[in-house]
């Protein structure tokens, strides 16, 4: 009886420690991608912050011209872009986001385009209204997918086919901590108090040329930088679930061994036993 | 000498942020030239070569290809797509992908619209990073 359960024991260990090899090797991967994505969004960042900022700034003091893009319109329909991961095992990463998304979406008209194989997934299975899902590789967007897309949305976005976009995405606060976020980013919004003197701004050529010029810069800035946050999110997502799994692993094969070796003893000792027994038996 | 403060940041990487005495950028209408106490300012770039004296040292070169230049008081941000310092550029490079988009542009019967852009887009930025590197 005891053998069986000693041999039983065993098989778990094993394929624990094999569990345990597999999710150390993703750790291990996780956390290399992680420190290029950290990169990565550390140098981007400056750009997406000067360009939002600026746009803001704009938005602020166009007190003395109107552009489509400034006006905010009666809402009724909303574009989502959400962007989540191409694949799972990354701890709450992908449902986090994705929950976030359809919290947001919730009794409102909405079309979305996903980016991330996870998203696409989701949104195609529930059933909502997809605009495009040609990014589904999230991990592979380059610049100039992102302003192509953005190029893209600002056209709809002046035929009048939805009257808001809307990013949702994952912020990258900490190797440890992420945020999903939203955030409009067209018709563009000015945060804070309008400025003091809203007129002395010179607009070359002249404002309407240039914000068609440069607003789907700006998205696509945006895209780019919100893309960035969310790669190195998922990789972050996944270094500590990965981290704890091991752990976790670990723990059960400490659990395991302790109980193989007391079955062992146990095994032995009655054993010895029998032994015993059976020479002053005879 | 009088300077401004001045940020160039690209969605890659943030190429200058300091001192500056002047900046001069091709924008959709033409070269402009910000030095200090600059009116407030904004404007789309076009693609072109951009020129940045810095308040130390030798003024520099560069490719820089569309984005947007604003000047708020003291503070002006360049915020290209592409910027790359003269000496960056690798001329070879910038020589192949001006080829390989004639060759394309010459078919042009074959291209559709949206394939046209993009080749036309292409050998204007390798006509713009081959002239700039090339008069380093």
């Amino acid at each position: 009886m005891a053998g069986v359960s000693m041999k039983d024991i065993k098989l778990r260990i094993r394929s624990m420690e094999s569990t345990k090899q597999i999710t150390k090797a993703m750790e291990m991967v996780a956390a290399s991608k992680l420190r290029r994505a950290q990169d990565n969004v550390t140098r981007s960042r400056p750009y997406f912050e000067t360009i939002y900022a600026t746009m803001c700034a704009i938005a602020r003091s166009s007190g003395s011209f109107t552009s489509p893009y400034l006006e905010s319109r009666e809402v009724k329909k909303s574009c989502y872009v959400v962007i989540a991961g191409d694949r799972g095992l990354a701890g709450g990463y992908n449902h986090n986001v994705l929950k976030l998304a359809e919290a947001e979406m919730a009794q409102r008209s909405v079309t979305v385009v996903p980016i991330g194989k996870k998203s696409v997934e989701n949104f195609r299975a529930h059933g909502y209204d997809i605009l495009t899902d040609a990014y589904i590789q999230a991990g592979s967007m380059s610049v100039s997918d992102c302003f192509t897309l953005a190029k893209d949305l600002c056209g709809r976005f002046l035929a009048g086919e939805f009257d808001e976009v809307r990013i949702v995405y994952t912020g990258f606060v900490s190797i440890l901590t992420q945020q999903p976020t939203a955030m409009t980013v067209l018709p563009l919004q000015g945060e804070g108090e309008p400025e003091a003197a809203p007129s002395e701004t010179i607009y070359e050529p002249d404002s309407e040329t240039l914000f068609a010029a440069i607003v789907p810069e700006y998205l696509g800035g945006l895209l780019y930088g919100a893309l960035c946050e969310c790669v190195a999110s998922e990789q972050g997502a996944r270094r500590t679930a990965m981290d704890s799994a091991t752990k976790n692993a670990e723990e059960m094969i400490g659990d395991l061994s302790l109980k193989y070796n007391r079955a062992r003893q146990g095994a032995i000792t009655q054993e010895i036993t029998e032994i015993v027994a059976g020479s002053t038996g005879s | 000498m009088a300077t401004f403060k001045l940020k160039i940041v690209t969605p890659d990487e943030a190429m200058f942020d300091g001192e500056a005495r002047s900046l001069t950028v091709r924008t959709v209408e033409g070269d402009v030239c910000i030095l200090p106490g600059h009116i407030n300012f904004l404007t789309a770039l076009g693609m072109g070569e951009a020129k940045v004296v810095p308040a130390e040292g030798e003024a520099r070169r560069a490719a820089c290809i569309g984005g947007m230049l604003s000047v708020n008081g003291e503070q002006v941000t360049l915020a290209p797509t592409t910027f790359e310092w003269a000496d960056q550029i690798d001329l070879s490079r910038a020589e192949r992908a001006r080829e390989q988009a004639q060759e394309k542009l010459a078919h042009r019967e074959k291209l559709n619209d949206h394939e046209f852009a993009i080749a036309e887009a292409k050998l204007k930025r390798a006509l713009v990073r081959s002239s700039v590197a090339s008069r380093r």
